[in-house]
């Protein structure tokens, strides 16, 4: 049962079992019946028109339009390609593996669809390698709908092919960057690339590639199902939709939660994820995963949690991940944990990330062993700004941002840090592992 | 190269620069002399990276900073190089550089002539704020048995990976691990051993490469740079010699992408310590090692040489019939070395038998259709080609840096490459298609292929080839001269292709890869039996061969080898031990000490090419410009001047008493060169198809028509087989006794002969000799790789180990030239050849 404040699109039946399941997907879902639609009776740019007029945004960090993407690849001959990116990393976000674990035929028949959007005859699924039990999933959803003729060749007798493969990273965070992702799949070593040319001109093999989130391909199929006009029934004017939102750290019941965007963000984190703890008090938190700036309770918890709001803050809404520090959070300790996960992912191709992101650490460090003067503090912010706008891909920003804003928001909590180390809070009050099951009522 | 070219003018910094659209705004900004800082873009190296992040730039209309080296340039693009906004990422960047550099200059070789250091003081915030500690690597440590990595100083530019991954696709230098823990490294530690890899070293933009050569040699104010051409190889790069106390310390790159793209071999790179090895020729002497004076040995050499020359009954004199005795042959000369050496036989000894070639080649006809400019290729046409024939060399290991150009060409080009020889090459893996033809197959082969040209037949298996070939609308042949040592029809044969593509009306054609470096320089120098000075007309004398025949017989009895060692060059090494043992008077010129020096009566010595003032001519035409750069050791002398004399002594007065003079008279005799003075040639050499003078070709201008009587070579039997198996592939029977018979093809390995020996650094690369053996050869006479036998043809033999190679053809074995031990030339005897081989040990045995 979900809560009243969620909007349950893409996690309709999810605490259904069999939803996993083609004739579950089919029986409880209507599955399959808007490819089968879309493929038979639709062209390639009336799709692309309902994607478009939807105003969906892209649900893996950048939230850019969806339908515009996929109209900048180039028509013709050539072979084009789809990547679904999987490859969710990012501290916080666990959605994906919500959507792909509950629910893999929605995802097959998005990307089934937006491969018609974007003519692309072969369809990749890059998912991280820790998410095996998923893969498993996925591969066994996979073998379903090619039995069943919703992939292969000659789809559902529209003359159309595609070939879906489910590739497993190998467990770096920069293979979530789309260009990293595309050099994996091609078996480099997982750097980004030089943009331009973005992969919707020069992707995946050097043909036309529409990279798309697992959520925001996992919309697909209701927006052509519903039309946009039903799509942008949800949600603000900017930000149309329902979003699936991972919710951790310090609150009482941790999850997944579908809300329509624009839902205010106190009642997400406190009613629907029951807030902070008895006797504590919210002290910031991520909007949108660790790569976005912390926002401080004041600042944060009356806004609507939209993409326009959040961009307005000073913050993002990213991957659309809330992770909550309370009172008893120490915020150099959750810079420096912040600072060593992207020191640890750097892949080192550009300076200023894989030097600033090291140097950064290795600052922190000192700051929490009581080594360390006001004057690194200043020092740690200059590097930030040193990263931001300078980098190759966004790795580094992603570093730089949410500890920039640390320090700037909490400067008086890091220098009491330098002052007497022991006065520091619980460096491992920080986060609670990400929960197993859907949050809120279940 | 961009599609567009069109000409833009752009703003930078305030100032209007013209650039042509497409170009990265880093070149535009450098040709408009506007300097922006950058470490990992270099344009040889191919497509931008954009990992150092040093170039970044203020581009009006785009909100944040672009990398400048992978920024195309648009029409009224309008950027700043130097507002606050990009200074503030400049001194980001170096201080990001720097935080785990250790700053070591004060003992790092690279200090004075480094990027890193320069950037710093020019673009950097001048002061450090790091006190962490930095990363700490195992340094220095061997990445080669040449190169030296100090990890800690690497700045993770990707210039070395990207130079092995995408320019001499070797692949074996990889970033490993990731984040600040990257480093550069090849799998599983092993030394990074290939041809080309010395260029990293010229590339890094800090001291985190360092040859093993030069460390701690010299300070860059200790210095002196001085630029030259490389005569180690027909390649003929341009090289720059670091010179410290006269003498060279090292030998970097001299761009000039006519010739060799900014790239040098290792053979160029570290075969500089030759220059002074012990073996050096260091002043004149005769037989037994007795030093003379330079008055006394040229008296000697001339009475030597006159005695033999007048031992004719017949009349002697200018330009008359003359039964002279004496010839000459020319190995490792200059132009001008060349073009006084043939005064010296034709005019002063009045023979006409001088040869350039180390057994045979085309006659003087066919070299002059060759000459025809509207059929000659040059190295750049190689990038612009849509197809490309290699045929019957590697040039990896005959002309090493025309490997690298030609993959360039397939990577970022598209060219589609064909090739055509008896051993395997290392461009093979990049090929549409492969001809594998038996050793003295070539002609067969070309005829077989201008047919399929004509008739457009897709059964012969000549097709493959033809079909690539027949579309293209530029093609470039790069083709071996030892074809030539075939027969007299195989370069016909290659001209009769060269018509029915219609080269003639196309881009691209036929550029020659010779056996020597300077060959093209001086068969145009008139060494050669039947041209004299710009291929001209003169009485026709012996060819190398038939010198080596006439001493045995005793009709030649007097010889002049200029810069040759046919003891362990030439073909039929036993025929050259019989000849020089019959010769009554040898005179060797000779840089170092080796077999043939120890026959001769007379040694002279040579200067090595940093030390030589002259001229040599490209393959493709170039005349370029060898610069002397060093002292010469002992008691060398210039050897234009020693040849002076030397014609002087006979009673020849040349006139030439220096380069420029010696100069002067080469272009005037060669109608081609007429008129191109030292100037023309500068730094960079000029094509002398492309001054006035290139009309002066003789017989330019004849019309080449395929299949004409005048092109088609006399009728050449074959066996034809089907598939890629060789055309005349040796009868597999096997012999009694253990022994086989299996056609012998031999090759010039890249590290054959003496350099290995005469360069300490380079002795770990010394090729052994093995028997390169098909498996199913190999399977029938029980050989495994590893196995020691005996390869024998009638009395000559010589030891080698096997080695199976799947690329072999059945039937054939390889072998190796021009090895110190078990040269493969002993087995040859200029025709095909069949060996027998007999197992002596097992390997592990």
């Amino acid at each position: 049962m979900a809560h009243q404040l969620e909007k349950r699109v893409l996690l309709e039946h999810a605490e259904d079992p069999a939803l996993r399941t083609l004739d579950g997907y089919r029986r409880l879902a209507g599955g399959y019946a808007t490819q089968e639609r879309a493929y038979k009776e639709m062209e390639q740019d009336e799709v692309l028109k309902e994607l478009e007029d939807s105003g969906l945004r892209g649900r893996g960090g950048a939230g850019f339009s969806m339908g515009k993407k996929a109209s900048f690849l180039p028509r013709g001959d050539m072979a084009k390609y789809l990547c679904c990116n999987a490859d969710e990393s990012e501290p916080g976000a666990f959605k994906d593996r919500e959507l792909m674990q509950r629910n893999p035929h929605q995802l097959i028949e998005g990307i089934a669809i937006a491969a018609l959007a974007a003519d692309a005859g072969h369809a990749f699924i890059f998912i991280r390698g820790e998410y095996a039990e998923q893969a498993d999933i996925l591969d066994r959803a996979v073998a379903e709908a090619y039995e069943a003729g919703y992939l292969g060749t000659d789809i559902l007798g529209a003359h159309r092919d595609l070939e879906l493969v489910v590739h497993r990273g190998a467990g770096a965070y920069i293979c979530g960057e789309e260009t990293a992702l595309l050099d994996a799949l091609e078996g480099k070593r997982g750097n980004p690339r030089l943009k331009p040319p973005f992969p919707a001109v020069q992707g995946l093999y050097g043909g036309p590639t529409l990279i798309n989130n697992v959520e925001t391909l996992s919309n697909v199929p209701h927006i052509v199902r519903h039309g946009a006009a039903w799509f942008r029934g949800f949600g603000t004017e900017q930000s149309p939709g329902t979003k699936v939102v991972s919710v951790s750290g310090g609150v009482r019941r941790p999850g997944n939660y579908e809300v329509e965007l624009g839902l205010p963000t106190r009642e997400l984190i406190c009613d629907l994820a029951g807030g902070p703890e008895p006797g504590h008090e919210i002290k910031a938190f991520f909007p949108g995963g660790s790569s976005s700036p912390v926002l401080t309770a004041e600042e944060g918890l009356d806004l609507p949690y939209s993409f326009e709001a959040m961009a307005e803050a000073g913050s993002m809404l990213g991957s659309g991940s809330i992770i909550v520090a309370d009172d008893r959070v120490s915020i150099p300790h959750l810079a420096l944990r912040t600072a060593r996960f992207y020191h640890h992912e750097s892949c080192g191709k550009c300076a200023p990330c894989r030097e600033g992101t090291n140097w950064t650490v290795k600052m922190l460090e000192r700051m929490v062993r009581g080594e360390a003067t006001p004057l690194d503090l200043d020092i740690v912010s200059s590097v930030q700004q040193n990263i931001i706008g300078h980098c190759l891909c966004v790795l580094g920003d992603s570093m730089a941002m949410p500890v920039g804003a640390m320090v700037r928001k909490f400067r008086e909590e890091f220098e009491e840090a330098m002052e007497d180390p022991n006065l520091v809070l619980d460096p491992h009050a920080v986060v609670q592992a990400p929960p197993e099951t859907l949050g809120a009522s279940t | 190269m961009s599609p567009a070219g069109r000409e833009v003018t752009i703003t930078i910094d305030g100032r209007e620069v013209a650039a042509i659209e497409g170009e990265m705004l880093h070149d535009a900004a450098r040709k408009g002399d506007v300097e922006i800082p950058v470490f990992c873009y270099e344009p040889k190296l191919g497509d931008p990276v954009g990992a150092c992040r040093m170039c970044l730039v203020e581009i009006e209309g785009i909100p944040k900073l672009q990398t400048s080296c992978s920024t195309p340039v648009r029409e009224g693009m309008v950027v700043h190089t130097r507002t606050e906004q990009v200074k503030h990422a400049q001194n980001a960047v170096v201080e990001f550089l720097l935080v785990n550099h250790p700053l070591d200059c004060p003992v790092c070789d690279k200090g004075g002539e480094c990027p890193l250091q320069d950037i710093s003081y020019g673009w950097g915030p001048g002061k450090s704020r790091v006190i962490d500690e930095k990363r700490h690597f195992e340094k220095p440590i061997e990445l080669s048995p040449l190169v030296a990595i100090d990890r800690e100083r690497c700045i993770l530019c990707y210039r070395c990976v990207r130079f092995s991954q995408e320019i001499s696709e070797d692949s074996q230098l990889q970033l490993l691990d990731r984040g600040d823990r990257t480093y550069v490294g090849t799998f599983d530690d092993r030394p990074y051993v290939a041809p080309f890899h010395g260029n990293i070293t010229d590339i890094c933009p800090v001291g985190a490469l360092t040859s093993y050569t030069y460390r701690f040699r010299a300070r860059p104010w200790d210095i002196e740079h001085a630029g030259s051409v490389c005569t180690l190889c027909p390649s003929q790069c341009n090289v720059s010699f670091t010179v410290r106390d006269e003498k060279v310390k090292r030998v970097v790159t001299r761009d000039n992408a006519e010739v060799d793209d900014g790239w040098l071999c290792d053979r160029g790179r570290y075969g500089f310590e030759m220059f002074d090895a012990p073996e050096r020729v260091r002043g004149p002497r005769l037989k037994g090692g007795t030093e003379v004076s330079w008055d006394d040995a040229i008296a000697k050499a001339a009475d030597g040489l006159r005695a033999a020359a007048d031992s004719s009954p017949t009349q002697v004199g200018p330009n008359s019939d003359t039964a002279s005795r004496v010839a000459a042959i020319v190995g490792d000369a200059s132009n001008e070395e060349g073009f006084l050496v043939q005064r010296i036989v034709r005019e002063a000894l009045d023979s006409p038998h001088i040869d350039s070639r180390p057994s045979r080649g085309p006659g003087a006809d066919v070299l002059r259709r060759l000459a025809e400019p509207s059929i000659s290729a040059k190295v750049r046409d190689i990038d612009e080609a849509d197809a490309i024939l290699v045929l019957g060399t590697d040039p990896l290991h005959s002309s090493p840096i025309l490997d690298l150009r030609v993959r360039k060409a397939i990577r970022r080009n598209g060219a589609k490459l064909v090739v055509a020889t008896e051993r395997p090459t290392a461009l093979d893996g990049g090929a549409q298609a492969v001809f594998r033809y038996a050793p003295h197959g070539a002609t067969s082969f070309l005829m077989g292929l201008a047919g399929a040209l004509r008739n457009g037949d897709t059964e012969v298996p000549e097709s493959d080839v033809a079909d690539v070939l027949r579309n293209a609308e530029s093609v470039v042949v790069l083709w071996g001269e030892r074809i030539g040592r075939e027969d007299h029809a195989t370069v016909k044969a290659l001209l009769d292709v060269a018509a029915t593509l219609g080269l003639a009306d196309k881009d691209g054609g036929l550029l020659e890869i010779p056996d020597t470096a300077n060959a093209r320089g001086l068969r145009e120098a008139g060494c050669l039996p039947d041209a004299g000075p710009g291929l001209s007309e003169t009485t026709a004398g012996l060819s190398t061969e038939e010198i080596r025949s006439a001493l045995i017989s005793g009709e030649l009895t007097g010889l002049i080898l200029f810069g040759a060692d046919p003891l362990r060059d030439f073909p039929d090494t036993p025929a050259w031990e019989e000849a020089l043992t019959a010769a009554d008077f040898v005179v060797s010129f000779s840089m170092h000490e080796n077999a043939t020096t120890a026959k001769a009566d007379v040694v002279l010595p040579l200067e090595t090419h940093a030390e030589k003032d002259g001229t040599v001519t490209h393959p493709d035409g170039r005349l370029q410009r060898v610069r002397p750069s060093a002292g010469r050791p002992g008691d060398i002398r210039p050897n234009v001047l020693v040849l002076s004399q030397l014609a002087e002594n006979l009673g020849l007065v040349t006139g030439i008493d220096s380069q420029p003079t010696a100069f002067a008279a080469l272009t005037q005799a060669v109608s081609f060169y007429n008129g191109i003075e030292d100037s023309d040639i500068g730094g960079r050499g000029i094509r002398w198809q492309d001054t006035p003078a290139a009309d002066n070709v003789p017989g330019s201008g004849r019309p080449s028509v395929p299949g004409s009587p005048d092109t088609e070579p006399e009728a050449h039997p074959h066996i034809s087989e089907a598939g890629d198996a060789p055309r005349r592939a040796a009868s597999a029977d096997p012999g009694t006794d253990g022994l086989h018979a299996l056609t012998l093809g031999t090759y010039r390995d890249l590290w054959a002969g003496p350099i290995t020996e005469l360069n300490p650094p380079l002795k770990f690369l010394t090729p052994q000799q093995r028997v390169e053996i098909s498996p199913a050869d190999a399977e029938r006479l029980g050989l495994k790789t590893g196995d020691r036998v005996r390869v024998s043809q009638d009395d000559s033999v010589v030891e080698a180990q096997v080695q199976i190679k799947e690329r072999v053809p059945a039937g054939v074995v390889f072998m190796a030239e021009g090895l110190l031990d078990g040269n493969a030339n002993a087995l040859l005897n200029g025709g095909p050849v069949q060996v027998s081989i007999e197992k002596l040990s097992e390997v592990g045995a």
